[in-house]
């Protein structure tokens, strides 16, 4: 079922878009699609991994790799995470825990998860995460290595983390039979360096007063970026949503825009269709400008010696360590992006989020930013009330526009 | 000229005509009932009937409330919130924390010194603490839900109902009237649980709320159980009522289609 969605997904979005009807939003999507129907496959050497795995250096050696959370947003975006949602009630899952885990785990048990090859857990950004893919290893008797992220950039840490990923490799290559062909490392590093200027280029573009970006554009984007990472179809995407918006930063100085707010989107967005963007720019001229997890807080890797570039990158993904450096990486964008206020969905269960709810509220506050704390979950489309949801939309941009 | 502001809540449409000086001349408060159409026609024909005026003379209407998109011939649509805000400041213009209990959205609002939003803060998807668990509560104990803040008078107090969910606590009533529990212990006992779930909404709008002029509005407000129960919850700060606190949404609304037709 999930190979003939994407593989349909893929084939109307590449007709849209050889008929000129595409959009850099299609070309986001048909990366995914063409990611799902690889997953979906039964071809590929599949790794579920977790959110902050080197995505890079596993596509060097052959394996496609994805974070499990993304099958739960595949899942609320088509509308199905809810069932599955339900279906984890039996097999010992809270109802308040995350629902981007118990969608994977109600797609498992439902049998909609391609059968993985192996599977990389990550300590960080929460423990949900690494419980998920220690069921996947036992519910598909696949062997998995976990990679444990150190708090901070200690050079010695740095060092601890580059020895697991050097352990990891001899972990898949054993696993695939593959051996790793050093130059294809060295080409996927060279080439995560160039996404990674592109990045760099694209967030500087939304930063501009007024940006040009719409609050979709760039929904969900770095944190799937990543798993694009050191492929070329991921440097051609990023160079496309570059292009696209260099190109409507002229024209939008040529013909003003009707921006009035600027909004930083706190965590993960809502992943089932809903009205919150369109509510926001039609009725308000609000814009979400910056997503928390839409920023390059890494240096460039060194290709022919990537595992300490690789190590510091993962540990400086502001989700990891104290909530101090979520606080301070908001406190930074709110500044960088003129954000007029932020929005916090909190997401439901994610105990990684709400926990730092009030930390983060504060601090923004502090620095004249108002915070709308909202309580849903950004998978569970069952969950959503839409009246509750317009009214706390609503009357906090009437609180702005006052 | 004539404005009209209709508040549409799950519990009651209410509805508020002033003239150009914004004086209110005549309010009314309808349950909503199944048809929200219908109640919006019939809160606003009772309305202009009472002030003896004509729909064409209302230069403006805006609405408010969850239904406030229902309104046909509105000129705009305002959150509840706003429209509170704006309310209680032309009541008691020096309010800083506005508490508002309705149907089913309980909030805490406050007000910057020149009655602006400055915060606000809602109740999650669940009913404790609103008016429909008020109204389930006096359901239970068989009595007029009108009867309450007298029976709460009468209380010597120190009991407490634990369930936060309406229908656990319902059962909890129950089961203190089968023990012999006297109704108006019981009574107090659910306003001091309408009190515990206020507070937090309030603290998380302002910490440290003494200090503060605070007020109530809502139909909540008419009980004067829970807004004891409140005002000892927050350490005895007085909780000023104003005069029919379930119309300060549809007069904030009112007040808002006055100035957005200027
Ligand atoms: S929402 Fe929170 S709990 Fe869920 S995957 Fe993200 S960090 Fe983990």
């Amino acid at each position: 079922m999930m190979k003939e969605y994407f593989e349909e997904l893929e084939n109307g979005l590449q007709t849209a878009i050889d008929n000129n009807q595409g959009s850099i939003r299609m070309l986001y999507s048909l990366e995914i699609a063409r990611l799902g129907k690889r997953l979906y496959s039964g071809e590929d050497k599949v790794a579920w991994c977790g959110i902050i795995a080197p995505f890079d250096l596993l596509s060097a050696l052959d394996v496609t790799s994805c974070f499990v959370e993304f099958i739960g947003a595949m899942m609320a975006a088509t509308n199905v995470a809810g069932d599955l949602i339900e279906e984890t009630n039996h097999i010992g899952y809270s109802s308040d825990s995350c629902s981007y885990h118990r969608a994977v785990m109600g797609a498992t048990m439902k049998e909609l998860m391609p059968k993985p090859e192996l599977l990389i857990g990550t300590t960080c950004p929460c423990s949900g995460g690494l419980a998920v893919i220690e069921n996947l290893a036992a519910h598909f008797e696949k062997s998995f290595y976990l990679l444990q992220i150190p708090q901070d950039q200690a050079p010695k840490n740095v060092r601890y983390l580059a020895d697991q990923m050097r352990e990891m490799v001899s972990f898949v290559t054993k696993i695939t039979g593959i051996p790793m062909d050093t130059e294809k490392v060295k080409f996927a590093m060279e080439t995560s360096n160039k996404i990674r200027e592109v990045l760099i280029e694209i967030f500087n573009l939304a930063k501009q007063v007024p940006s040009p970006v719409t609050g979709k554009d760039l929904s969900n984007f770095g944190i799937v970026m990543a798993l694009f990472s050191g492929t070329e179809s991921g440097l051609a995407l990023a160079e496309a949503f570059r292009d696209e918006l260099k190109q409507r930063s002229q024209n939008l100085t040529a013909s003003g825009s009707n921006e009035k707010f600027r909004l930083l989107w706190i965590q993960n967005r809502i992943q089932f269709k809903n009205p919150i963007e369109k509510l926001l720019e039609d009725q308000y001229g609000a814009k979400i400008v910056i997503d928390e997890l839409n920023d390059v807080t890494w240096g460039a890797v060194d290709p022919d010696d990537p595992y300490e570039g690789l190590a510091s990158r993962a540990i400086s993904i502001p989700f990891n360590g104290p909530a101090q450096n979520r606080v301070q990486h908001l406190q930074r964008l709110a500044e960088e992006y003129q954000v007029h206020g932020a929005i916090n969905p909190c997401n439901w269960g994610c105990r990684q989020g709400t926990g730092s709810r009030g930390l983060i509220e504060a601090s923004l506050k502090e620095i004249g930013v108002p915070v709308l704390n909202l309580e849903v979950d950004c998978i569970d489309h069952k969950k959503f009330t839409e009246g509750q949801f317009r009214t706390r939309v609503e009357a906090f941009m009437e609180m702005m526009d006052s | 000229m004539y404005y009209l502001g209709i508040d549409i809540g799950s519990l009651s449409c209410d509805s508020v005509l002033i003239n150009d000086d914004e004086t209110v001349l005549a309010t009314s408060v309808v349950p909503t009932g199944a048809r929200n159409k219908e109640s919006i026609a019939r809160a606003t024909e009772e309305t202009l009937r009472a002030a003896s005026i004509e729909k064409k003379d209302v230069k403006a209407i805006v609405s408010t409330g969850y239904g406030r998109d229902r309104v046909e011939d509105r000129l705009s649509s305002v959150t509840e919130i706003t429209c509170h805000a704006r309310g209680i400041r032309a009541m008691l213009p020096d309010t800083r924390v506005l508490i508002d209990i309705g149907g089913q959205d309980s909030k805490s609002i406050l007000l910057g010194e020149d009655g602006k939003v400055v915060d606000f803060a809602m109740n999650d998807k669940c009913a404790a603490g609103t008016g429909r668990f008020l109204e389930a509560m006096a359901r239970a104990l068989q009595v007029d839900i009108d009867e309450m803040g007298e029976l709460d008078a009468n209380a010597q107090g120190g009991l407490s109902i634990s369930s936060i969910c309406t229908v656990f606590a319902e059962s909890e009533v129950v089961s203190l009237i089968a023990d012999g529990t006297q109704v108006s212990e019981i009574v107090r006992g659910i306003n001091n649980s309408i009190a515990f779930r206020t507070l937090s909404l309030v603290k998380r709008v302002a910490m440290k709320p003494d200090g503060f002029a605070i007020a109530m509005s809502g139909g909540v407000a008419r009980n004067t159980g829970v807004v004891s129960a409140i005002s000892a919850a927050l350490g005895d700060i007085n909780v000023s009522v104003p005069e029919l606190p379930d119309t300060i949404g549809a007069l904030g609304a009112a007040l808002i289609a006055r100035e957005k037709s200027a």
